[in-house]
C-alpha cells in the first residue's frame, strides 16, 4: 500500500484551521494535486460538513466522500497524538482505495498550545494561532508553537484593532522558532496562503509532479 | 534532491564512537524531526535530502546516508534534559511514587545507568518539578544537561 503524505493542522479553537484548509485546497487543486480531508472534533462534524459543502459540493475540487468528519468524543489531542487509531483506520482505507491522492490533510479539533501530532499519523505539522490572542502569543511558546514544522499567525488584519504589534510577533517567532519557518496569513483575503502551499509542495511533496499529471504522461 | 528510503547503516553500530571528529557531511536534525517518516532538510554542505522512509524504517542518531561517493551522517541535535538519579538506599515505594510523578509530566523518558532522563523546554521546569515532588526531593539528585535525547525503546512516548 502506498504511503500518501499527510499534513496535520492544529491550533486553538477559532484560530482558522478549517478556513486555512478551505483556502489551501483550491490552490493545491489548481496545481493539480488531489487532496482529501479528515476533520477531527469532539462532538460536532460541523467543520467537516462545511468544508464538504464549500470545497466538494459547490466547487467540485474533490469528491464529497473524501471529506471525512471524525467525532473523537474526548480531548482532541488524544485522537492525533496518544491514540491516533481512529484517524489511522480512515487513512488506511484512503490509501487502499484512493491511490490517486497526493496529500491527506488532517485537522485537529481546537486545542491548546501543547498540541502535537504523533509522527505515526502526520508527516508534517502546521500549528496556527491568530493575533487576537495578543502579540505575546509566539514568545509564550508551548510544544505546538516550538515544535511544529510551520507556524502560521492568522488574522493579521485584526492586529491594529486588538493592539497586537506584528513586529513584536515576528521578532519573538524568529527567536522561539530557531530558524524553523513561520508565516503571517489572513485566511479571509488569501494573504500568505500561497506561501503555505509552497512550503507543503516543497517540504512534504518534494516538488513532485501531481499523480494525475504523471498518469497523463504515461 | 537526494531521495532516501533507508539509511545504509549506523556509525555507532560500526564501533565508531566519536561523531565530533569524523570527516563527514552532516545532517543536523532535532528529535522531533528524527521521528518523521517524510522530511526534507539540507546538510551542512548544502546537500538537499528528502526522506521518504520505507515502512518500518526509522531514523537514528548516527545513521549513514549514501550520497554518490561520499557519506552523510544523521546527527541529532542535543537539547536540554533533566537527569534524575535516586540517592543510595531510596526505598522502593518512594521510587515508585517518584516514577508516578515523573509520568505525570507527560514527557518521553530514557533510563540509562540508573539515571532517568527527561527532555524539557525551559530550565524553569526543574524548579517546577522540584515543587511538585516536595519533600521527596531529598531522595534524588537532579541536574540539567545538554544531551542527545533518545526515547526509551519499547514504548511509544509522547510529550505535551
Amino acid at each position: 500500500m502506498t504511503h500518501i503524505p499527510r499534513i496535520g493542522i492544529g491550533g486553538p479553537v477559532g484560530s482558522g484551521k478549517s478556513m486555512l484548509i478551505e483556502r489551501m485546497v483550491p490552490m493545491l487543486a489548481k496545481e493539480g494535486y488531489s487532496v482529501s480531508i479528515i476533520s477531527n472534533d469532539v462532538i460536532s462534524k460541523e467543520d467537516a460538513d462545511r468544508m464538504r459543502t464549500n470545497l466538494a459540493t459547490k466547487k467540485g475540487l474533490l469528491p464529497e466522500n473524501l471529506v471525512i468528519g471524525i467525532a473523537t468524543g474526548g480531548c482532541p489531542h488524544t485522537a492525533i497524538r496518544e491514540d491516533p487509531s481512529m484517524n489511522l483506520s480512515v487513512i488506511e482505507e484512503m490509501e487502499s482505495k484512493h491511490s490517486e491522492l497526493d496529500l491527506i490533510i488532517i485537522e485537529s479539533g481546537g486545542d491548546n498550545v501543547t498540541t502535537t501530532f504523533s509522527p505515526i499519523l502526520a508527516d508534517y505539522f502546521i500549528y496556527i494561532i491568530d493575533v487576537a490572542g495578543g502579540d505575546k502569543y509566539p514568545r509564550k511558546g508551548g510544544l505546538g508553537i516550538v515544535s511544529c514544522d510551520l507556524l502560521l499567525i492568522n488574522k493579521i488584519d485584526l492586529a491594529s484593532m486588538v493592539g497586537a504589534d506584528l513586529e513584536i510577533m515576528q521578532r519573538d517567532a524568529k527567536i522561539i522558532r530557531n530558524e524553523k519557518p513561520f508565516e503571517f496569513i489572513n485566511c479571509k483575503t488569501d494573504e500568505g496562503i500561497k506561501k503555505v502551499t509552497e512550503h507543503i509542495i516543497h517540504d512534504v511533496l518534494f516538488d513532485s509532479v501531481p499523480k494525475s499529471a504523471k498518469s497523463q504522461m504515461v | 534532491m537526494l531521495e532516501v528510503h533507508s539509511p545504509i547503516g549506523n556509525i555507532f553500530d560500526e564501533g565508531f564512537e566519536d561523531l565530533e571528529h569524523g570527516d563527514f557531511e552532516r545532517l543536523k536534525i532535532s528529535r522531533t524531526e528524527i521521528e518523521k517518516r517524510v522530511l526534507r532538510k539540507q546538510t551542512d554542505c548544502g546537500t538537499d535530502i528528502g526522506f521518504k522512509l520505507d515502512p518500518g524504517v526509522r531514523l537514528r542518531h548516527g545513521d549513514i546516508i549514501k550520497n554518490k561517493d561520499s557519506k552523510i551522517i544523521v546527527e541529532q541535535l542535543s537539547e536540554s534534559v533533566i537527569s534524575v538519579r535516586f540517592a543510595d538506599k531510596t526505598p522502593t515505594d518512594i521510587k515508585i511514587l517518584l516514577g508516578h510523578m515523573i509520568g505525570n509530566m507527560h514527557r518521553p523518558i530514557s533510563i540509562q545507568h540508573e539515571e532517568i532522563l527527561i527532555p524539557i523546554l525551559a530550565d524553569s521546569e526543574k524548579d517546577t518539578f522540584s515543587k511538585i515532588i516536595g519533600h521527596l526531593i531529598h531522595h534524588i539528585e537532579m541536574k540539567i544537561d545538554q544531551r542527545v535525547f533518545i526515547s526509551q525503546s519499547g514504548v511509544t512516548p509522547h510529550g505535551h
